[in-house]
This record gives structure tokens, C-alpha cells and sequence, in this order.
């Protein structure tokens, strides 16, 4: 018996240190991985003005680019960033000469595949926060009236206050943000219930879906309606290095620390509140903290790329049936799968009517619409997690 | 009958502290004294109703003793157990951990010292045994503390003692309702708590996954000197587990005490409505043979 015990110790140790990290996460991972980077090699390929593939590549890996540091840091941070940078390091910022299609590759295509990817990756995470914290398979980035809030956001820029134009990611994002305070608000009754945070976000979505339908008809310019549809339904069309310059920060110091920092807390609120709170969790304060980064970063996706449908509610389920319910492995798969959906989806949203673009938002919601029907054929239960 | 319940409770209460004393004497002198838990002038109700459900002077549940709660559906056991927990804020009054009121403890620090099974417990179908007992050391680790030794060890106590370390690397939702139930007390073993509150941790299971939580009840009692309230329906069962009854009737203790003098016909007729006869000299405790249910 003792000598049984000891074993199944040794065991299970070995088994613990790499236990997240298994065959099913690893598949995923690199699957999602090699999408991207097909998608990539498609999108970079193909468009109005048409090169090989040999040259396309050629062009992504084009040394004058990557040897010069000064042209990544221009891209990434913007110029006035990136020539402090690069004087502070003692860089050379010389103008360098690149060729045509390093600068179709890199002016217009590659910054469209990078914001993809990480929309993709920041509607993804908030999806699965969202799952948790509701307690409930169905629940997406924009339940808790987030996307309801935005879209009104937007049409009031559009529409009422199109002098403030150039500030309409931020408006949408606030507008998010907002809406989601007032369905916390509305849900709380001594205290907050799943249940009652997604009728309270159905409520709020309803009044301002209202209203956006209001605005619609207050709009006198067909190119302004035109933009308010791409902006509700989403999409990557235009989108250049300023985007990346806005998603990046919230990604890399939100978005991704803080989902994986809250994995355990998230993994600790699906055993029910009960349980959460005789563990000793503040239920409440820990389900307000980790909305919060959800809906920051649904707002970081949403000011770039408008309303995405779909990404964050059918990743976080396809992610859950491959690796599992533990959180852990869930957000990681997320951070592969969400820019994996995302940039695939925008192949089609860029090349399938060539030359016409249509929104990406319009590409996921077709993907995502069967793919729910399968489901609930499949699944006997879905719904509450 | 209130005075004098009090009146018997301080007795009772004087009886279980000089036994426990004396055990403590005999056994483990070293050891560190156990948590007493108590409720003074208690009335709980729930935001949606508006009399209290639940009302008494006094409740104790002696250290280092299995106390039972029994009473018929609807009594109040589950919301007393509730507002021991902090679960549920009582509307007057309040409840002590040693002395102290676990109002003013922070929901770790009382997670530390006072674990609580609920009734039901849902856990998400492919969480494994062994990540689930590791769930229990919530409390005891920090917003970024990692799985130390100290975790390690109380998984691993834990598992043996609820017997199912052979099924660590099962998933959860694989198991049978008892294997499931064992895993959950594993769980609130591994908080390792002074105190543990369990509300009716054997309904629904079938005899042999009772007397088993019952018998993992009776161990961590004996071995690691564990305050323990349970909830129970089975009066027959409560009877020869545990060491002091509360039996409950309509929101207030009808009485309180060892097992052979709280079981009689009386208490089964008055607070269970059952005719029934109670052979109190059973060597395993109070027996009760149950004939027929009374009319109101």
C-alpha cells in the first residue's frame, strides 16, 4: 500500500509539470499556426496588383527590411516612436530604398493580417472570459450588451457628431464599455447572477439596437451608411499599421497576461458560486475584474475592426471540444485558434468576390451559423457549462 | 422550553468540553486545540422572504465532534448550516469560529479554517479528480502563487483519506454519484480546515457510498480532531455516527445532545410525524423502527 502510494506520487509528479501543455493543446496550436501562416502566404499573394508567390515571400522576407531596424520600429511604434527609439540605441534612421512590392507586402497586406490576428486573438479570450463568468457555452463578447453599446456608439458618430470621425474606435469602444455598466448595474440585486447578467444584457440590447435602427434612418448619406454597416458588421477592409499600433499594446499587456494570470480563478468559477465562494473567492469582485478585462479586450478588437460576429463565441467552443474545460489550456488554445479563424475568414472576405471586398464580419457569421446548427445536432446539452 | 433549552445546551456544551478536554489529555496532548463553532441569537431568512426561516438563542457545534443536523424536509438545517458558512448573512445576530465573528474574517482567511460541501455541486464534466481535489487549495494560495510541497501534500492526504486516489486521472463527469461525491469531499479535505460543514453529503447515494462519506467523516474526525456539522435526512444514520443530534423542527432547535438521549419516540413523533419505536440501548446507538407516518 505505502510503496503504491509512493508510486502513483512519483507518477503524478511527472505527470503535473507539463500536464496543460498535452498532445490534443500542442495539435492545436500548431494547427491553428499553420492556418495563420497560410492564410498569410494567400493574402500577401493576391490582389489588384498580382505578384507570384515566390515574389510575395521574397518580399515578406526581404532583408532590407529586417536588417534594418529602423523600418521594423517605423512600422510597428509609428515614425515619431520609432526614431526616438532608434537615436536612444544609437540605430541608423537613413531612409532606405524598398522595392514595390516589399512596400505592397508590407504597407498593405501584411498590416491587414496582423490586425486580423490579433482581433482574432483578443475576441477569442474575451469570448471564453465571457463563457466563464456567465456560466453558460453561449455567451460571446458581446452578451453583456457590449456590441449593442458600440454599434449605437458608432452611429452617433457617424451620424450626430461625424466631426469627431477620427475618434470612432474610441467612441465604440467606450460606447462597449458603457453599455456594459448599465447591464451590471440593471443585473444587480444584492449581488449578481449569471442568469440575470445575460437578461439584463438582452434588455440593454434591445433598447440600443433600437436606437442604431433609429440612426439609420436619420442618416443622409448613402457613404455613411455604407461605413456604419462595415463598422457594425466588422471588418479588416483599410486597415493599415496605425490599426496594429492601436490593438498591439492591449493585446500584449492585457489581453494575454492578464487571461492567463486569471485562468485559475476562471477555472475555480466554473465549480459553481457555491463552491467558489467556500473556497474563499469574492465571487463578485472577481466576476466584475474578469468581465472587465473581457470587455477590454472585446473594446481593443471592436476599435479596429468594428463588430466581429461570431470569433468569440465559436472559438472558445471549438478550443473547449479539443483540449478540454480547464482554463488554462483553454485561454492558451484561444491565443492560436481566435487569429487562426480570423485571418482564414478574411481570406474569403477579401478574395472570394475579387475585387469586391465584403466585410470579414459577414464571412464569420456564415462560418459560424452551420457550425452552431452542427453542434446542436451533435451535443445533447448545450448551453450552461 | 426556551429557557431550559438553554439551560440544557450549556450543559451539553459543559458535557461535550470536559470530554473532549479529557480525550485530548489521553490522546495527543500536543495537539492544537480544536475550533468551536457557535451561533448566538440567530435569525436567518433569504432576500425573498420576509419572516426569518430560521431563529434560535444558541447553537453549538462542539470541537472536535461529529454534530448532526436532523430534522423533516424544510426545517431550516440547510440554512443554519448556511449561515455558519457565511454563506448567508443571518438578519440578527451572529456566528462565532472560536470566539471570533466570521463576519469580520476576509472569505479567505474563513476558507482556511471552515470548509463547506453544498448540497449539489456541479463541476465541468472533463475536470479530472485530481484537478479538482488541487481546487481545495484555493485559499491557500495567492493570486500568483503556483502548486507548492505544502499543496501537494494535503492533495495527496486528501485523495487517500476520501479513497480515491485510483481514480485521480478519471473524469469527473465519468463517475458515479458516489464516486463523484467522495471526489468532492476530497476536495474540501484538501482546504484543510479545522472545521468542516457538509449538507447532506449521502442523499442520493446508494448505501455502501453512505456508510463510506460516513466512515471518511468519522476518520478525519478521529485523526485530525475535525469540527464536523452534517446535515443528514437519514435519522437512523445521524444516530450512529454522529456525536451530538440537532434536531430541528419549523425553523427552531427542538432539542440537542448525545444521540441516546436526543432519539425517542417523542422526537420522531413531534418532529418527523412517524410512529415509531426507539430501542435506545442498541449497541451501535439509538435504533429506530419506523411503523407509519402520522397524520397532521
Amino acid at each position: 500500500m505505502a510503496s503504491d502510494t509512493q508510486r502513483s506520487d512519483v507518477a503524478s509528479n511527472a505527470n503535473r509539470l507539463p500536464s496543460w501543455l498535452d498532445g490534443s493543446l500542442l495539435t492545436l496550436v500548431v494547427g491553428s499556426s499553420l492556418v495563420v501562416l497560410c492564410g498569410t502566404l494567400v493574402q500577401v499573394s493576391f490582389g489588384a496588383f498580382s505578384m507570384s508567390i515566390g515574389q510575395a515571400w521574397s518580399a515578406v522576407f526581404d532583408p532590407v527590411v529586417w536588417s534594418n531596424p529602423y523600418v521594423l520600429l517605423k512600422f510597428f511604434f509609428g515614425e515619431g516612436i520609432a526614431e526616438t527609439l532608434a537615436t536612444t540605441f544609437g540605430l541608423s534612421v537613413a531612409s532606405v530604398d524598398l522595392t514595390k512590392e516589399t512596400l505592397i507586402v508590407w504597407n498593405i497586406r501584411l498590416p491587414r493580417v496582423v490586425v486580423g490576428a490579433l482581433v482574432g486573438m483578443n475576441l477569442a479570450v474575451s469570448g471564453a472570459i465571457f463563457q466563464a463568468v456567465t456560466r453558460n457555452e453561449l455567451a460571446s463578447p458581446y452578451i453583456l450588451g457590449v456590441s449593442s453599446g458600440a454599434g449605437l456608439a458608432i452611429l452617433l458618430t457617424l451620424v450626430v457628431f461625424s466631426g469627431f470621425a477620427s475618434f470612432l474606435p474610441i467612441f465604440a469602444a467606450l460606447g462597449g464599455t458603457v453599455a456594459f455598466v448599465i447591464v451590471y448595474a440593471i443585473a444587480w440585486k444584492n449581488g449578481t447572477s449569471p442568469v440575470r447578467l445575460v437578461l439584463a444584457g438582452v434588455i440593454v440590447s434591445t433598447v440600443f439596437s433600437s436606437l442604431q435602427t433609429a440612426m439609420y434612418l436619420l442618416a443622409s448619406d448613402i457613404g455613411v451608411v455604407q461605413s456604419a454597416i462595415a463598422w457594425t458588421t466588422g471588418s479588416l477592409t483599410g486597415t493599415d499599421w496605425e490599426q496594429v499600433r492601436m490593438i498591439l499594446p492591449w493585446t500584449l499587456f492585457v489581453t494575454v497576461p492578464l487571461s492567463i494570470v486569471a485562468s485559475r480563478q476562471l477555472n475555480v468559477l466554473l465549480l459553481g458560486e457555491k463552491t467558489a465562494k467556500a473556497l474563499g473567492m469574492s465571487v463578485e469582485r472577481v466576476r466584475f475584474a474578469l468581465s472587465g478585462v473581457a470587455i477590454l479586450a472585446a473594446s481593443a478588437a471592436i476599435s479596429v475592426a468594428g463588430i466581429v460576429g461570431f470569433v468569440g463565441l465559436i472559438v472558445p467552443h471549438v478550443v473547449r471540444n479539443i483540449v478540454g474545460s480547464d482554463y488554462k489550456r483553454l485561454v492558451i488554445g484561444c491565443l492560436f485558434a481566435g487569429p487562426a479563424l480570423m485571418v482564414a475568414a478574411d481570406v474569403g472576405a477579401r478574395l472570394a468576390l475579387n475585387p469586391t471586398q465584403i466585410p470579414v464580419g459577414i464571412v464569420t457569421g456564415l462560418v459560424g451559423g452551420p457550425y452552431f446548427l452542427y453542434l446542436m445536432r451533435k451535443k445533447q446539452q448545450l448551453g450552461e457549462l | 422550553m426556551t429557557g431550559d433549552s438553554i439551560q440544557r445546551s450549556e450543559d451539553a456544551a459543559q458535557v461535550n468540553a470536559e470530554r473532549t478536554d479529557v480525550e485530548r489529555d489521553d490522546e495527543t496532548p500536543s495537539e492544537t486545540p480544536c475550533t468551536h463553532l457557535r451561533g448566538e441569537d440567530l435569525a436567518i431568512g433569504y432576500p425573498t422572504t420576509e419572516q426569518p426561516v430560521v431563529e434560535c438563542e444558541r447553537v453549538d457545534i462542539p470541537a472536535g465532534e461529529v454534530t448532526a443536523l436532523v430534522g423533516p424536509n424544510g426545517s431550516g438545517k440547510s440554512t443554519l448550516l448556511k449561515a455558519m458558512a457565511k454563506q448567508l448573512d443571518p438578519d440578527r445576530g451572529h456566528v462565532l469560529l472560536d470566539g471570533a465573528a466570521i463576519r469580520d474574517l476576509g472569505t479567505k482567511e474563513l476558507a482556511r479554517r471552515l470548509g463547506l460541501l453544498s448540497q449539489e455541486n456541479e463541476a465541468p464534466g472533463s475536470l479530472t479528480v485530481e484537478d479538482l481535489v488541487y481546487h481545495g487549495r484555493y485559499p491557500h494560495r495567492s493570486f500568483f502563487e503556483s502548486v507548492n510541497d505544502e499543496d501537494e501534500q494535503a492533495v495527496e492526504r486528501a485523495l487517500e483519506l476520501a479513497g480515491v486516489t485510483h481514480l485521480r486521472d478519471e473524469e469527473v463527469g465519468n463517475l458515479s454519484g458516489g464516486q463523484k461525491q467522495l471526489a468532492w469531499i476530497a476536495m474540501v479535505l484538501a482546504q484543510d480546515t479545522d472545521v468542516l460543514l457538509l449538507d447532506e453529503p449521502t442523499t442520493y447515494l446508494d448505501l455502501h457510498h453512505q456508510l463510506r462519506v460516513m466512515e471518511v467523516i468519522r476518520t478525519l474526525n478521529s485523526e485530525r480532531d475535525v469540527t464536523v456539522a452534517v446535515v443528514l435526512h437519514d435519522i437512523g444514520q445521524a444516530a450512529r455516527f454522529a456525536d451530538n443530534l440537532i434536531a430541528m423542527k419549523d425553523g427552531e432547535l427542538y432539542d440537542w445532545g448525545p444521540p441516546r438521549k436526543v432519539v425517542s419516540d417523542e422526537l420522531l413523533r413531534d418532529v418527523f410525524r412517524v410512529d415509531a419505536d426507539v430501542d435506545a440501548d442498541h449497541p451501535t446507538g439509538p435504533h429506530i423502527s419506523p411503523h407509519r407516518a402520522l397524520d397532521d
